[in-house]
């Protein structure tokens, strides 16, 4: 009887321990990612973001600073280079498409006067 | 006997838990991994950039061909004109481009300059013309006296206004065998034009 009893005791707490099994890692679930989040992944961000953001500023800080004596440009010229002389075709054709527009205007005007003159006198 | 055996069981039970705890805890320091792990590649794609070509022997560059913008031009030398201004080529019928003789030649270390027309007057177009057509990435081919042609890759190109031309940019150091390609553009004024396009170039190869 004693035998049963504790045994069935012993199987008792198990089933108890057992059933709080869930519960505990639920616990422990829920404290593991707490830190993962909160404590462990934004530290190793900035980290991870410091560092592309000191290689491009090393990159282009260096190269054009840093250069060796010797080779490079021994005179440094002044101003801008004229490198490009415009055709002057283009505006003087300009000039004379407008030209021929205008002419055109007056001799139509004349025209149109010297007809409505013809008419009035012809009536 | 019996209060051992079920003292047993019990410490089985406490045991088994313990196990399935240490298993969670596991699982999270390979997150942890796996998070880290994307740190690395900035580390992978700066190692590209570090690449360099190295410096080949001074000559005089003979040709300049740019497949892209169908340029295959012979190269003259320019020096400063009087006024201190750097020489640009003739405005003749057949135009070409010029190295100026006080900087670097192409493939050496430093900025080679090479200027060109983008139109010369009554003649039309220049050798620049579609300079500022190029785009990232596009080759530039110089032919030196020596027989070696060194080819370089544009890294930029420029429109800027003359009355603001980027000198330090231009003619400044630089620690690598760098080239400057340099014409007029942008809005008419006068005879002339109002910008300059500069074509920015690093170079990838020579071969002898």
């Amino acid at each position: 009887m004693r035998r049963t009893g504790l045994s069935a005791l012993a199987l008792a707490c198990t089933a108890v321990l057992a059933g709080a099994v869930p519960a505990f890692a639920d616990g422990g679930a829920s404290q593991a990612p707490s830190p993962v989040p909160s404590a462990a992944t934004p530290s190793e961000r900035p980290s991870a973001t410091t560092e592309p953001s000191a290689v491009p500023s090393k990159v282009p800080s260096a190269e054009p600073t840093r250069a060796p004596s010797g080779d490079q440009v021994s005179v440094v010229p002044s101003g801008a280079p004229n490198t490009g002389v415009a055709e002057p075709s283009s505006g003087s054709g300009g000039t004379w498409i407008g030209g021929g527009a205008a002419a055109a205007v007056v001799v139509g005007g004349g025209a149109v006067l010297l007809v409505r003159r013809r008419r009035a006198t012809g009536a | 006997m019996r209060s051992l055996s079920g003292r047993a069981f019990a410490a089985v039970a406490l045991a088994a838990l313990l196990v399935g705890c240490g298993g969670g805890q596991g699982s999270t320091a390979a997150g942890h991994r796996a998070g880290a792990t994307p740190s690395s590649p900035p580390a992978s794609s700066h190692a590209p950039a570090a690449r360099s070509v190295s410096a080949v022997g001074r000559s005089t560059p003979v040709g300049l061909r740019i497949p892209a913008i169908g340029v295959d031009t012979p190269v003259m030398r320019l020096g400063l004109a009087g006024d201190g201004t750097v020489q640009v080529p003739p405005v003749q019928a057949h135009d070409r481009a010029g190295w100026y003789r006080h900087s670097p030649t192409p493939g050496q270390t430093g900025p080679s300059v090479i200027l060109g027309h983008v139109t010369v007057g009554a003649y039309g177009d220049g050798v620049f013309r579609r300079l500022g057509e190029l785009r990232r990435g596009e080759k530039v081919e110089v032919r030196l006296e020596n027989g070696t042609d060194a080819e370089f890759a544009v890294t930029d190109v420029r429109t800027v206004a003359k009355a603001h031309f980027p000198t330090k940019e231009v003619y400044g150091n630089v620690n690598r065998p760098e080239l400057r390609l340099i014409t007029c553009g942008g809005a008419r004024t006068g005879d002339g034009y109002r910008d300059n396009v500069i074509v920015f170039a690093r170079l990838t190869s020579a071969s002898p």
